[in-house]
């Protein structure tokens, strides 16, 4: 019997890839990342202006968002999995990067791809305990691993306990104070959102979405569930950890109530439901509209409880009547400018 | 030995307000299959009602807890209808009703915190310092009194649940929601009144908690995990196994806090809720592992 001749069938199939890839490309303007990216690489030539540090910081702090957003996407929205315990990670990445940097001054930028992998290693261990249950259960589960973790960072002495540790700060002249830490943070979201997309439309990105919408038949129809969730889970650690690691710099302190509060897991979950779950640009519009709210909340009304009420009430109405988010919604009625189509 | 009683009985008698606590929550998600992670927020708020006319008139949170009930069904009552009884088509149902109860709890947590502020709060009737003593163990009064009152209420519920025709129809619910309505039970007039004991039961627990623990509105997170471990372990949906649940945490978690220190009693809690999730996540009587 002849050997069954692969290469050419491989070879059709890498034909029909790329006729997939050029008719979507027909309804997006590919540029338009890149030139956002530019943009936002460019901005800190206005500081030759004067000082406009409060634009570079909501800027840093949004592309901090949408790194963490962007990586929760990859287990919340493409494998179906909602966690609100990533926090944990943004903690773990922070801590592990602090304390080389309070010990031996090493740049928490240059440690962050560590810190991430450090946290993807736990993000892999718990995933392997906590995969194991789904929907409500996975969800409660994820809650309690916030509640374990600030239990144990609050008493654990090393790390300073319920007071943290102070980071010292750069000696940079104020206005370029921030450079090193906004363009860490601009490019590390960059870095996510491209990662998010070629992990969405890589093999292993087609089996987290079987899974997201049955995991039965997914499993049934020979796709390792177990070692996609797990993996995804450790790679939706990864970015947030990366993250956390330059974030405690910037801040000059680790403490448990910047990193374990709910508030930030509820931001990353909220970005996505509003952007859109399991979409490449939903959480980047996620996370601009929610840092703009949060801003506008706490410079208006300037209560912390506001701020709460209004991200809960935000959460429940978009819950309610968007539960596709912005892109998802704007997709499904084919109205999405071809500017935001990034899937 | 007397050491070991003490802390036996402290142990028991809080456990009967954390059954309390959580078995509004256990019924909610028995008939509605919702996981109410709102419920804690909810209690707060029974605790805030009780605190409120502590301050203003100086009233016995006992005796306020039938009016902190009633408000709080009422509340519920209203969530259920503008809320909940929309998403009952919804596909992904019970992954949804988490993050809008999750939402919920947040809305509720800043609606309280912005009326009353984030300071720790307690109402002190004069049986919230007071103790009986038999030999040298004692006894405070104040949690042997919201022990009580609790049990009451949970048997109440119980009566209620097993003897009445409406009792019935939940229960049936709760066991088969196709075949309920199929033998002519109106599911979602039973959701909407279940809904509103939930809650109701819940406004009760917040007027005795109000007096046994101290409180700020956003302590609820930590409720919300310690609830879910006694939902979780008595099998959700379940009541008796959540006040079954609830006795033997609560007193784990008090010889944990006598040999370990009081920080690490609260983490009995979190650990029990993992272990139980993943060893056996129907629970003691939980009888769907499909939902797990």
């Amino acid at each position: 019997m002849a050997r069954l001749d692969t290469r050419e069938i491989l070879e059709a199939r890498e034909a029909y890839n790329a006729g997939l890839i050029r008719a979507a490309d027909r309804n997006r303007s590919t540029w338009f990342p890149f030139a956002v990216l530019a943009v936002l690489l460019a901005l800190p030539a206005l500081q030759f202006s004067g000082n406009h540090n409060y634009l570079l910081h909501l800027t840093l702090y949004t592309a901090c968002y949408v790194t963490m957003a962007s990586g929760w996407n990859i287990l919340g929205g493409f494998t179906g999995y909602i966690s609100l315990g990533h926090n944990v990670f943004f903690a773990i990445g922070g801590y592990f990067a602090g304390m080389f940097f309070a010990r031996y001054g090493i740049s928490t930028i240059i440690l962050a791809p560590l810190a991430g992998l450090v946290a993807a290693a736990v993000g892999y261990l718990t995933g392997l305990i906590t995969l194991r249950v789904r929907g409500p259960s996975f969800i409660i589960s994820s809650l309690a691993l916030v509640m374990i973790c600030r239990i144990l960072f609050e008493n654990w002495e090393f790390v300073g306990g319920a007071a943290g540790v102070a980071l010292p700060s750069n000696d940079l002249p104020v206005e370029w104070a921030k450079l090193p830490y906004y363009f860490a943070f601009v490019i590390m979201a960059a870095f996510s959102v491209w990662a998010a997309y070629r992990i969405k439309h890589s093999k292993f990105g087609l089996g987290l979405r079987a899974i997201s919408k049955d995991e039965v038949k997914a499993e049934s129809a020979g796709i390792n569930t177990r070692f996609h969730k797990v993996m995804a889970f450790a790679l939706s650690a990864f970015f947030v950890g990366m993250a956390g690691a330059v974030w405690g710099e910037y801040l000059t302190y680790i403490r448990p109530n910047i990193y374990l509060v709910i508030l930030v897991s509820v931001n990353m979950v909220l970005m996505c439901i509003l952007g859109g779950k399991g979409t490449i640009a939903g959480p980047v519009i996620g996370a601009i509209l929610i840092v703009a709210f949060n801003e506008f909340f706490v410079a208006t009304l300037g209560a912390s409880e506001i701020n709460i009420l209004a991200t809960g009430l935000i959460m429940m109405l978009s819950l309610m009547f968007f539960p596709l988010g912005i892109v998802g919604t704007l997709a499904r009625h084919r109205k999405l400018p071809r500017i935001l189509n990034w899937d | 030995m007397s050491a070991v009683i003490q802390i036996l009985v402290l142990g028991l008698a809080l456990g009967g307000v954390y059954a309390l606590m959580g078995s509004g929550l256990s019924l909610i998600f028995g008939v509605m299959r919702i996981v109410n992670l709102a419920h804690p927020s909810l209690i707060m708020g029974g605790a805030y009602v009780a605190y409120w006319a502590f301050r203003l008139g100086g009233a016995d949170p006992l005796l306020i807890l039938p009016f902190a009930m009633v408000i709080l069904a009422a509340t519920g009552g209203l969530l259920y209808r503008l809320v909940f009884e929309r998403e009952a088509r919804s596909a992904k149902y019970s992954e949804m009703t988490v993050l809008l109860t999750f939402a919920l709890a947040m809305v509720v947590e800043g609606l309280l915190g912005a009326a009353f502020t984030n300071t720790q709060r307690i109402t002190s009737p004069e049986y919230a310092t007071d103790a009986f003593f038999i030999g040298d163990v004692f006894i405070p009064k104040g949690q042997l009194y919201a022990g009580a009152v609790s049990l009451l209420i949970i048997s109440a519920l119980a009566l209620f649940l097993k003897h009445s025709r409406f009792g019935n129809a939940i229960r049936a619910t709760t066991q088969n929601r196709e075949a309920a309505e199929l033998l002519g039970v109106n599911v979602n007039f039973v959701g909407l009144v279940s809904f509103a004991i939930g809650v109701g039961l819940a406004g009760a627990a917040g007027a005795l908690v109000s007096f046994v623990f101290s409180f700020f509105p956003s302590k609820h997170w930590e409720w919300i995990v310690i609830l879910m471990s006694l939902v979780v372990l008595g099998g959700m949906g379940s009541v008796l196994g959540t006040v079954l649940a609830a006795f033997i945490l609560s007193t784990v978690a008090a010889f944990v806090g006598f040999y370990f220190g009081a920080t690490w009693s609260t983490l009995t809690f979190f650990v029990a809720l993992f272990v139980v999730l993943l060893v056996r996540p129907q629970g003691l009587f939980g009888e769907k592992p499909e939902l797990a």
